[in-house]
């Protein structure tokens, strides 16, 4: 069992992980109670490589309370090399070079003690 | 189990409005009661409302004691706040059905209310924020356009769909709505506009948005005893599905031009009911973005996998097609007070379908479908018919 503190905690310093099945071998991420694919709760860790391609990306022009002044910022949801996807926020990446199929790296993002997902240049 | 049919529907006036919370429940709840005669609030057995965000728009909670308190109503069988973001009122109109159709009530009102604009508008775009997971899409700044801007660039990208044709559903949304007093936007647009319009999330433009609106609608619902009572053009309750696959979008690992939920959703739906694609006459979508309308089209059935934007330009979502969709002006003409939104679609499948729409009368009208989204993964229908199933 891996828990949302301990995936954020992780993240943050770099390492980006996901769980898998240790009953029928799903691997999941975010992490979570149960497995959806067999519902049980043996869960592993599994260090994922950070390694990624463009799925579908956005930029965002009108942001909520607390990022305006980050605007124009981009997001793009990424498949895995191992078989899961994430959406995370885009850093270092020109926008017109954004484009399905384009590979990328985790990059954690901390902002006021917070980790979130990023995703930069390969 | 029982037939269940609207046998009242009102709605307020949609837009920016200098109205309280308790106001808009006022208005929606008079012109309800004004739709049909012989039932007076007293008569009502039940009520639902479908609320998502008073705790932090009109700090109030106890939604729906408050509401039946305002509008004189006793329940004696039922009284509930359902909240599922965009779907809270259709999910309200499912507890009225089920407990009429399961015998446990005859009378029950449904009213789903919102008020979303506050004084500062990054304030309502961060409250509308809070229906994205917190902690790992909403943290690096994710709100509800850039979801769907990421179901439309992947749509673009898989089957060549094009930004003029998403901008057609803006098009025909802002027209609809002109022929409908109480949409928040009244003066149409033409495709020029819509894709000269600001850019929200690419490739959402302004008006391919719904935008933030405050508003309420009411609907009564009835046992079939009750409802042939009470008027000789009940519109019945034929057939309802809802799935889900996923809350957070990182969950959902389909790619996001494929709504499967939408489809499971939609089948169990065109089961119950024992109509198909083909057979809806009209059908009031969630287009919250232009994107989310045209995978409605592929997954309801009405055309192919992948060939939405095609639909759309050939006009067969519009008068004169295969499917009037939208007649009301949608959620892009008529705006998306959240609760009040599936309540305000069954508002006008009830008027369609008794011939009663005036400008915006859909000729013969007798299937009537309703479609909310709650993100992308999770879905609900509803099939109405001017007859039973």
């Amino acid at each position: 069992m891996l828990t949302q503190k301990e995936f954020f905690e992780k993240a943050g310093a770099g390492e980006l992980q996901a769980v898998r099945c240790s009953r029928c071998g799903a691997l999941a991420i975010p992490p979570r109670a149960f497995c959806p694919e067999c519902s049980e709760r043996a869960w592993q860790p599994a260090p994922l490589s950070g390694d990624g391609t463009i799925t579908s990306y956005t930029v965002i022009r009108v942001a909520p309370r607390g990022f305006a002044g980050e605007v124009p910022y981009a997001i793009a949801a990424v498949h895995m090399k191992e078989g899961v996807s994430l959406l995370g926020r885009v850093v270092d990446i020109p926008f017109d070079k954004l484009k399905v199929g384009l590979a990328v790296r985790f990059r954690p993002l901390t902002r006021n003690g917070q980790t979130a997902v990023g995703f930069g240049p390969r | 189990m029982r037939k269940v049919a609207l046998v009242g529907a009102g709605i307020s006036k949609f837009g920016v409005r200098r109205a309280s919370y308790r106001d808009l429940i006022w208005e929606a709840g008079k012109a309800c009661f004004d739709s049909v005669a012989g039932i007076k609030p007293r008569d009502v057995e039940g009520l639902v409302v479908g609320s998502v965000m008073p705790e932090r728009t009109a700090f109030q909670s106890h939604i729906s004691s408050m509401a039946a308190e305002a509008l004189g109503i006793k329940p004696s069988v039922l009284s509930a706040r359902t909240e599922h973001m965009c779907a809270s009122g259709t999910v309200g109109i499912r507890y009225a059905y089920a407990f009429i159709a399961a015998g446990l009530a005859d009378l029950v009102m449904v009213l789903g209310v919102e008020k979303l604009n506050q004084p500062s508008s990054d304030e309502a775009i961060l409250n509308m924020g809070t229906g994205v997971d917190r902690e790992w899409e909403a943290a690096f700044g994710l709100t509800a356009p850039p979801c769907f801007a990421l179901a439309a660039q992947r749509h673009m990208a898989e089957y060549g769909t094009t930004e003029e044709q998403l901008g057609l559903v803006g098009v025909k949304n802002h027209t609809h709505a002109s022929k409908n007093p109480n949409a928040h936007f009244g003066k149409g647009a033409t495709l020029e506009q819509v894709l000269g319009s600001r850019m929200i999330a690419s490739p959402l433009r302004l008006f391919m948005c719904s935008p933030i609106t405050d508003g309420a609608a009411a609907v009564i619902v009835a046992s079939e005893e009750r409802a042939r009572a009470l008027t000789d053009r009940p519109v019945w309750i034929r057939g309802t599905g809802q799935a889900l696959d996923g809350f957070q979008l990182t969950s959902l690992h389909e790619d996001y031009a494929h709504w499967p939920a939408l489809k499971r959703a939609a089948d169990a739906a065109y089961t119950m009911a024992g109509v198909r694609p083909g057979d809806v006459d009209l059908a009031e979508v969630h287009d919250c973005f232009a994107i989310a309308e045209m995978i409605a089209y592929e997954e309801l059935g009405f055309c192919k996998k992948g060939e939405a934007g095609a639909f759309v330009a050939a006009g067969r979502s519009d008068y004169g097609g295969d499917v009037v969709v939208n007649p009301r002006g949608g959620l892009i003409g008529c705006g998306h007070p959240l609760g009040a939104t599936g309540v305000a679609q069954a508002a006008e499948v009830f008027v369609q379908l008794r011939g009663q729409a005036g400008p915006r009368q859909v000729a013969d009208a007798t299937i009537g479908l309703t479609h909310n989204n709650s993100g992308m993964g999770e879905h609900v229908v509803m099939i109405y018919g001017s007859e039973p199933a």
